[in-house]
């Protein structure tokens, strides 16, 4: 009797289960072909983690657009760690995000894969895409012209220094690159405190690299074996070897440049923006000033460095992932999302509106917007850089001369994009 | 009868069709994919695309100086770790064999190494070899010069060595103590009637007793170290640096398959040739070794 009772209360409950499927089934299918205002649709966007402010920020932004667009649900998906190899990974594998972060560097790259969206048609007059700084929107450009992604925030190199060091040695904020080099001997003391804090890397150098009229890359080659770009860097390499009023983080024990500059290992160091959050909940008692990067022969030169949202090409909610991005990027999202100038916001308008250039902190990262070089140079740029970082370092202390090493390195660099080929 | 005979193997092959699926599917299925890409060029991202391009792929690898790099620190890594963790691992043994006092809790600290993984060992190393960190430490205190352990591209592979001796060798240690609890008690007993010390013991009975065992720690030892990759990951954070110093034939293998865009295929064909060599490396140890005049 118990048996019959039990397995006729299962066959219920089975059925009732499979009745309540099957009309979900048909409420949604009913709802696609009706398309109703009250369909729920999930979203996914990725990017890498920030610091617990950001996130907060991006979730308020999130937030808010989830407000203003009942139906879509957006899924926020931290990738922390080999951001561009996981999303490469998912998108060969057709399980790519809906809208992800993408950096200016790696862009070429991705954009002519076909993997992206265009989004010129989705762009409407009032998204006023004449609002954003050309410079920054142009890094999203494909070769064909068409428009992959809008960047959501930037920043660019300043120059940090150290107030009380400055005091204690009597020394004025450089101007130049030649004051630099004077300063940063005044400041060293050994190997406890260094003058000059340098990432021995492309993406920090580049500006100088090509200070001298050399070009880094040519025709989508490497080409900074060129003695105007190796005479450009040599001082650089001198101050390392010959000054000893240079180092790079890792030698004084520190992850990155601003790691070394909070510690009290290096006078200055030059970066960007990210680094003054940083500095206030790592090193809140640090006095320290930031100023315009150096000019070299007379002439103002700094990096800049841009992530923009974009649409994965094979997203099935293409509509709504336009929304999510439109928003972002739009003048309210980004408004919020730089509301804490932990970012800088890519649009004139938000820009004008936050007024970070009248930020004492902040006044010299906007300003080197106007004449920045975008972090961005061709499909072949990682490669490049790569190759680059590699032999650099051995310049950079003292094992070889920095012309061999160059050489060395443009050679093996240009081999390996003739393979690619 | 050969019906008979047909219809058990057809009968033993069903029962094992679970396994052979999952060999064929995960393992065999792999390999043929794998060779099928070192010969063509493969576009995976965007539009997919396959281009047959013979053995490109392979010329390739003999004009690439990144590749001769990786190879050049590949072997140099082997040849150093694999003698250095057997004979570390061997005289352990050895000793935590003699009967000393506390031997069993002494075979437990020196197996602890081997039980953590082996990124977070990486990591801890990283630390000790930080310019604030242990090591320079206790230079310092001893009154000699710190050094920039991770940064000079000349030391940097020497630390993973390092790392990996002291952590992969009691791993064999443990083989080895297995080994030598079937060395039989008579023959260490006739060697002390001809008069052998403690030395020549070793040396005489216990060594060339362990040689089919030190063949399968070497053959075992050959292969670990030639797949080098994840302590050169971390150190490096995935580059090979400073100055390719630590950029091993894996690591290499990885920036192809999954950094650059378009090089899966010639990523395949440099994993070809790395199984070709480690093959060829275990075959040279089994004919040096002489394995089979043992038996």
């Amino acid at each position: 009797m118990k048996k019959w009772l039990a397995i006729s209360m299962s066959t219920m409950l089975l059925g009732s289960a499979l009745a309540g499927c099957s009309s979900g089934n048909e409420k949604t299918a009913g709802k696609e072909t009706g398309g109703t205002k009250d369909e729920k649709v999930e979203v996914t966007l990725a990017g890498w983690g920030g610091n617990p402010t950001e996130q907060k920020l991006l979730q308020q932004t999130l937030d808010e657009f989830q407000k203003k667009y009942p139906n879509i649900k957006v899924k926020y998906e931290v990738i922390s760690d080999q951001y561009m190899d996981v999303i490469k990974t998912r998108l060969v594998g057709g399980e790519g995000p809906d809208v992800f972060y993408l950096d200016a560097f790696e862009a070429p790259a991705l954009m002519k894969t076909g993997a992206l969206e265009s989004l010129d048609q989705y762009v409407t007059d009032d998204f006023d895409i004449n609002d954003f700084e050309k410079p920054l929107l142009d890094a999203f450009k494909g070769e064909d012209g068409k428009i992959y992604g809008f960047p959501k925030d930037y920043s660019t190199l300043a120059l940090f220094y150290n107030k009380k060091m400055f005091q204690e040695a009597g020394v004025e904020v450089p101007k130049t690159w030649d004051e630099l080099r004077e300063v940063a001997k005044k400041l060293t003391k050994g190997t406890q405190v260094y003058g000059f804090g340098v990432a021995p890397e492309l993406a920090r150098l580049y500006y100088i690299a090509e200070s001298k009229g050399g070009k880094v890359v040519t025709d989508n080659k490497a080409s900074f074996a060129d003695p105007k770009v190796v005479e450009a860097l040599q001082p650089i390499v001198d101050m390392r070897v010959k000054d000893k009023s240079a180092a790079q983080p890792n030698e004084v024990g520190a992850n990155w440049g601003g790691e070394m500059f909070g510690q009290g290992k290096a006078a200055m160091v030059i970066e960007g923006n990210w680094a003054i959050p940083f500095l206030k909940d790592t090193f809140p008692n640090l006095e320290y000033g930031t100023a315009e990067v150096p000019t070299i022969d007379g002439k103002k030169a700094t990096m800049a460095y841009t992530v923009a949202y974009v649409m994965n090409k094979n997203s099935k909610k293409k509509e709504a992932a336009w929304k999510l991005l439109s928003f972002l990027t739009g003048k309210e999202g980004m408004k919020i999302w730089t509301s804490k100038g932990l970012a800088l916001p890519t649009r004139k308008s938000v820009a004008a509106e936050l007024g970070f250039d009248k930020d004492p902190l902040r006044a010299p990262i906007v300003a080197g917007a106007s004449y920045a070089t975008v972090w961005q140079n061709g499909t072949n740029l990682p490669i490049i850089t790569n190759n680059f970082n590699n032999q650099f370092v051995s310049a950079f202390l003292g094992q070889r001369p920095l012309a061999d090493a160059l050489k060395e390195a443009q050679e093996t660099a240009n081999k390996e994009i003739e393979g690619n080929k | 009868m050969r019906k008979k005979a047909w219809r058990e193997a057809g009968t033993g092959y069903f029962l094992l069709s679970p396994t052979l699926f999952v060999l064929l599917l995960f393992i065999i299925g792999p390999i043929l994919f794998a060779i099928f890409l070192a010969f063509h060029k493969v576009q995976l991202l965007g539009t997919t695309t396959f281009e047959f391009v013979g053995f490109d792929n392979f010329k390739r690898i003999a004009g690439d100086l990144r590749a001769k790099i990786a190879l050049w620190n590949t072997v140099k890594y082997v040849v150093i770790v694999v003698p250095c963790q057997t004979m570390l691992a061997l005289v352990l043994a050895a000793t935590l064999n003699a009967g000393l006092k506390g031997q069993t809790f002494f075979r437990i600290v020196y197996f602890l190494p081997t039980l953590t993984s082996s990124a977070v060992l990486t990591l801890i190393f990283m630390w000790m070899y930080n310019q604030n960190g242990l090591i320079n430490h206790l230079l310092q205190a001893v009154g000699l010069p710190t050094y920039n352990w991770l940064g000079d591209p000349k030391v940097a592979l020497n630390a993973i060595m390092v790392m990996n001796i002291w952590s992969t060798a009691p791993f064999f240690m443990v083989i080895y103590l297995a080994a030598l609890q079937d060395i039989p008690d008579s023959l260490y007993e006739a060697a002390e009637l001809d008069g052998a010390n403690a030395i020549q013991k070793f040396w005489y009975v216990t060594v060339p007793y362990l040689r089919p065992v030190t063949s399968f720690v070497v053959i075992m030892g050959l292969i670990g170290t030639f797949q080098l990759f994840d302590q050169s990951y971390i150190f490096s954070a995935g580059s090979g640096g400073p100055n390719n110093s630590t950029l091993t034939v894996v690591l290499l293998i990885y920036q192809y398959a999954f950094k650059t865009l378009g090089t899966m295929g010639y990523a395949a064909a440099l994993a070809f040739a790395l199984a070709i060599i480690i093959l060829i490396a275990t075959l040279l140890q089994r004919k040096f070794s002489k394995e089979e005049s043992l038996y």
